[in-house]
């Protein structure tokens, strides 16, 4: 796998964290579903897992942004795990609603446990990280720019979305009104 | 609250892997996810409060 694909892969995975996040924002605007806690947690996961893409992407790739992705995602997997075994007894109807018969912590721990197998195909090729003995070159085109943008652009957006949500205090576990726009009210 | 921080730490650090140094973005990468497992496990300490 030469430098050029390498990078060309890291912004296609940014556009598939773009995804994720873009949906999540979907599921909170159209469908009124505030995000717990937990699965504020998880959000902010799949958000720092473009760390290693984007560093992929301006400065070629390397071992390091991979494994900062994979411990991201570790994580990730790990606070997802938590929130399914919350609600694994039999009789409990889970958080939130479910889509395509699985609730949102499902599909994120899905999406994690994707991230570290496709992560750990990226190391296979080390062709990538050969040094060719130039100067890097700019390898960010404007398909790559665009998707770590996105990516960052989505994540301010949560910021605000999340002061909303939670206002100047702890966040409620059961998140059902905006805290800071009902003080304004 | 400690959430809006977070997403903001984040926001930060893909701002400075992008337009910074390398070295900083990765030492602002580190802090930034020990204080997402830090919140991570204060709030797995808390009560439940299990219905059956």
């Amino acid at each position: 796998m030469t430098r050029s694909l390498a990078v060309a892969l890291n912004a296609l995975g940014l556009y598939a964290i773009a995804l994720v996040l873009a949906a999540a924002f979907a599921a909170q605007l159209l469908l009124g579903e505030l995000p717990c806690p937990l699965c504020l947690l998880q959000r902010i996961q799949f958000a720092l897992l473009a760390i290693g893409p984007i560093l992929n992407v301006r400065f070629g790739p390397r071992p390091s942004h991979y494994a900062a992705s994979l411990l991201v995602a570790a994580a990730g997997a790990a606070f997802a795990m938590r929130q399914i075994l919350l609600h694994i007894m039999p009789g409990d109807p889970g958080y939130g609603s479910a889509l395509l018969g699985y609730h949102y912590y499902t599909w994120a721990f899905f999406g994690f446990a994707v991230a570290i197998v496709a992560t750990a195909v990226m190391l296979l090729f080390d062709r990538q990280f050969e040094d060719d003995g130039g100067t890097p070159p700019d390898m960010a085109g404007a398909f790559a720019r665009t998707a770590v943008w996105l990516v960052i652009g989505l994540t301010a957006a949560n910021v605000i979305s999340t002061l909303l949500e939670c206002g100047l205090a702890a966040c409620p576990a059961d998140p059902v009104a905006y805290e800071l726009l009902k003080g304004m009210r | 609250m400690e959430f809006t921080a977070l997403f903001l730490a984040v926001t930060v650090v893909l701002l400075a892997a992008w337009l910074g140094a390398r070295t900083l973005a990765l030492a602002l990468f580190a802090v930034t996810l020990v204080a997402c497992v830090a919140t991570y496990l204060h709030h797995a300490s808390d009560v439940l409060k299990l219905s059956f």
